[in-house]
């Protein structure tokens, strides 16, 4: 058991690992061939790994149902919601539109999947007003500091910010539009690129320790 | 007061909810019309990039964005379908997102309708599949596309289509433009940009706009489009003014109550603290 | 009388031949100069997959503007027309190769011809035919032949900066970890693994589930591979104390992987019979159906701690938000800078960048993961090294006027 749970996987880990690596400097065909192998093996993993999800999905929720936990009731809901996209789905072949008019399936895209979708990305607007309004408090030199130059961006992102600043600081002779680019093109790309660097390098070390095994949590150790 | 400050700090965020919606609700009732007068850099960078290629140069248009975002990204990807078919380019659409293939079909029916009638599916424009693992299409497309798509969404062979003559990876090609909510942009620059030399550019919405700061300063991407104003000053640089452009009304006060309720929480917030 | 006339007739024929003389040299100095293509060479275009060939042919003062190069190639048969290039383009110079794969100031003009574009049968190791011929106006001349088989190369020399960097590395990689077995290791607090220990105290004593999300994350991403690190942790603590936890997935690939790794911490823990197989469970592979999915759980559920650990996009401050509304003591993590304020302005304590990546050798504590982090600093000293260095060389060259080390500098940070 040990052999397929534990020596088996971390072999194959490290030999496509090593592999994989090595194609970034080897140009040959034959180099070409493995990852094109690769990404077609990959994309029938990850297209198999739906129905994976699909089978734990109706499992947790048959459980739910018969141990009738609390808000159950719910978990009806998803079998309804399955039903009502794909028994559509099959009648109108995958296709969203027949010619020039929407299918049933279409249909149920366009006027709710759309409208459910778009609904709860616009409640991020609403999370961003009220977080703002109880968060964004100036309680340090440095909370100052991002106060203004986030005062500033706002202005500058809108043409009625614009406006505002031209009628106000208009007599500066400074356009709040080069401000917001020098924030942008300065302290914002300074403080990213420390991040992304100190996270690419995060990054080439967990995949360093996949490869040669030192990581094993993510196989569940033995 | 102190005690009526006090319960303005705690405010029922419902309240603010509710105030957004009325607000919201202004331009929608009465447009203001308020102008787009400052054209971001990089969105007049991947203007520029689309308008120096030649007549006949192909685009990658990877429509990667599910309805959720649809508002500040469908507007984006209309606009410059509209400039890449107005300069006579061609046009390869794909989805690595599987709630974006409805939006692409969307497109689909708009071009022969709006956007572009005179052009003709598989002689000027194509659409590939959706694929459901981004990282093997990234990279795939910089080598042989054809062995990742060998047929379109409807099943038709692609290597004899005119619109895919002369292609055969990303060499062969223009420009890559992914437009996303998500952080494909990120990989698409690093497994295809990076990678294969090829020009790349993107639209994002407004949020992660910011992050992209880095990789337009190094030219790893060629443009930008962030949110709906990014699509405004797109519309505003090709002439047709759309969804992007009716927007700026909303964004305009969405902004302004942001910025109201900063300075008014932080103004409170001083007075408790020292009078 | 005679005498005028022959002397008329000899100053007329000296002037007449003074006036040929001097015209042969004017006509020659006007003609269009032509240049020289006996220089012309096809080489195989070297470290790539051998469908390319490199032509080079010499700079010559015939590149004038209007002039221009047309390139032809054949198979056997037909000669193709390859490209037509202004005769002051496509200079040695502007080849996109670092300095020690290409003589950049070679006075040449350099054209890569990618044969499939050329010949779509084309396969690596077939012999084709190049000329080129210039032509400026009614002045053309033509090349000699010169023939190539463009093969594939075993390694690509323009990324070899690239490769040293991977060695040296992976050198350091090694040499740290079988250092730290045989010493202890100091490592600074990061308050936000240290909370999960209280997160999890509460939720045992207010008696309600504890909420992780690995994010929207493949498994092939490497913060999701962190956050699964952080859930054994986690998940072992869980079990140890006998509370509740849910792990609520947008992957399924995630979702199994996960179901293994909270299995094998109760295990550890001796605690397997309390293991349920829906502590992991499946949501939706569809971004804001997930965050509403589970927003509604834990709005319903009430949980006394959240944990949002892993690639996250715009679904951050909505799961957050609506945690922080419930009163949970909540953690999070991502590698996604612009979502960190949201994360920051909603959560209790937030892991930023690459504590995300240290977390999992922080949290299991032992030596051999330990010792990874120690690469990690190593790795940020040379960044910060090289970053200074760069620009102090880069500042002093642009100054100095100093193009070879400018561009030596350059083309060492380069990604080929």
């Amino acid at each position: 058991m040990i052999l397929i749970k534990k020596y088996i996987p971390l072999a194959l880990c490290f030999l496509f690992g090593v592999l994989t690596l090595g194609s970034y400097y080897v140009p040959t065909a034959a180099s070409e061939n493995y990852m094109e192998a690769m990404n077609q093996w990959e994309n029938i993993v990850a297209g198999f790994a739906f129905l994976l999800g699909l089978f734990g999905l109706f499992y947790s929720h048959y459980n739910k149902i018969t141990r009738k936990v609390d808000g159950w009731g719910y978990s009806l809901f998803v079998y309804i919601g399955f039903f009502m996209m794909v028994i559509p789905a099959i009648l109108s072949e995958g296709k969203i539109m027949e010619g020039t008019t929407l299918t049933s399936i279409g249909w149920g895209y366009r006027f709710i999947y759309n409208a459910l979708a778009s609904t709860m990305f616009s409640v991020l607007a609403f999370y961003i007003v009220s977080t703002a309004y109880r968060a964004f408090r100036i309680k340090s030199a440095q909370a100052a500091v991002l106060f203004v130059a986030a005062l500033i961006v706002i202005l500058g992102k809108v043409p009625l910010g614009q406006m505002l600043w031209d009628t106000t600081l208009g007599w500066t002779g400074t356009q709040v539009s080069g401000i917001v680019q020098w924030l942008m093109d300065v302290p914002v790309v300074a403080g990213r690129r420390g991040i992304m660097m100190g996270l690419a390098i995060g990054g080439i070390v967990t995949g360093l320790k996949i490869i040669f095994g030192i990581e094993r949590q993510y196989m569940g150790r033995d | 007061m102190k005690n009526f400050i006090e319960k303005l700090l705690k405010i029922d965020r419902r309240l603010i909810f509710l105030t957004l919606t009325l607000l919201l609700f202004i331009p929608i009732v009465r447009p203001l019309g308020l102008p787009n007068k400052n054209i971001g850099t990089e969105v007049k960078g991947l203007y520029d990039r689309i308008e120096s290629l030649p007549p006949g140069s192909f685009i990658l248009l990877s429509i990667d964005y599910d309805p959720g975002t649809r508002p500040e990204l469908h507007p984006q990807a209309i606009a410059v379908l509209r400039h890449a078919f107005r300069k006579d380019l061609r046009v390869g659409m794909l989805t690595l997102i599987a709630g974006a293939t409805g939006l692409v079909e969307e497109l689909a029916e708009r071009i022969p309708k709006d956007i572009a009638p005179d052009k003709v599916y598989g002689k000027d424009y194509v659409i590939l599949p959706y694929q459901p693992n981004p990282a093997a299409v990234m990279t795939q497309v910089g080598m042989d596309l054809y062995k990742i798509y060998d047929t379109d969404r409807n099943g038709l062979p692609i290597k004899d289509m005119e619109v895919m003559k002369g292609i055969r990876n990303v060499k062969d090609m223009g420009l890559g433009i992914c437009i996303t909510g998500t952080a494909l942009l990120d990989s698409w620059v690093a497994l295809t940009g990076d990678r294969y030399k090829f020009p790349f550019a993107g639209g994002c919405t407004a949020v992660s706009q910011m992050g992209y700061a880095p990789y337009l300063q190094t030219g790893q991407l060629k443009g930008l489009m962030g949110g709906m104003k990014g699509a405004a000053d797109y519309e505003g640089l090709i002439g047709h003014k759309e969804k992007g452009t009716s927007g700026i009304d909303a964004l305009n006060l969405a902004h302004l109550m942001v910025i109201g309720l900063i300075v008014m929480a932080n103004i409170m917030m001083l007075w408790l603290k020292y009078l | 009388m005679l005498n005028k006339r022959l002397n008329l007739t000899i100053f007329s024929v000296l002037f007449a031949a003074s006036a040929v003389c001097a015209a042969t040299p004017a006509s020659q100095k006007n003609a269009p100069p032509v240049p020289d293509l006996s220089g012309f060479q096809a080489v195989d275009m070297p470290y790539d997959k051998g469908e390319a060939v490199l032509l080079t042919w010499p700079v010559t003062p015939a590149d004038v503007p209007g002039a221009v190069y047309q390139v032809y190639a054949s198979a056997g048969k037909d000669w193709v027309k390859a490209a037509e290039l202004p005769a002051a383009s496509s200079l040695a110079s502007e080849v996109e190769l670092p300095f020690w794969a290409w003589k950049r100031d070679a006075a040449l003009h350099a054209f890569q011809a990618e044969m499939p574009a050329l010949f779509p049968g084309f396969k690596p190791g077939d012999g084709y035919s190049f000329k080129v011929k210039y032509v400026n106006g009614k002045t053309s001349l033509e090349s000699a032949e010169a023939k190539v088989a463009p093969k594939a190369n075993f390694f690509n020399l323009n990324r070899v900066n690239n490769f040293v960097l991977l060695v040296t590395i992976i050198v350091v990689f090694f040499w740290t970890v079988s250092h730290a077995k045989r010493k202890g290791l100091f490592i600074r607090r990061i308050a936000g693994l240290d909370a999960i220990d209280e997160a999890i105290g509460r939720a045992t004593e207010m008696g309600r589930p504890i909420f992780y999300s690995t994010g929207i994350g493949s498994m092939s991403m490497v913060p999701t591979i962190a956050s699964t690190s952080i859930l054994a942790e986690v998940a072992k603590k869980v079990a140890t104390y006998d509370t509740q936890l849910k792990v609520p997935h947008f992957d399924p690939i995630v979702m199994t992987v996960s179901k293994e790794i909270v299995k094998q911490a109760y295990t550890e823990v001796n605690r397997l019979d309390s293991y349920r197989d829906d502590i992991n469970f499946f949501v939706t592979q569809d971004q804001f159906s997930f965050a509403a999915s589970v927003d509604g759980m834990i709005h319903r559920e009430k949980p006394a701690a959240c944990f949002f650990i892993g690639h996250f996009m715009a679904e951050s401050l909505l799961l957050a938000e609506v945690g922080a509304t419930t009163g949970a003591i909540q953690i999070a993590g991502t590698e996604q800078e612009s979502q960190l304020p949201f994360f920051f302005t909603s959560c209790d304590y937030t892991l930023i960048g690459e504590e995300l990546y240290a977390a999992g050798a922080y949290l299991s504590k032992e030596p051999m993961l330990q010792s990874t982090l120690k690469v990690q600093d190593f790795g940020k000293a040379f960044v910060m090294v090289a970053v200074a260095a760069g620009s102090v060389l880069v500042l002093a060259g642009t100054i100095y006027k100093w193009d070879t080390m400018l561009y030596v500098v350059k083309h060492l940070f380069k990604g080929y």
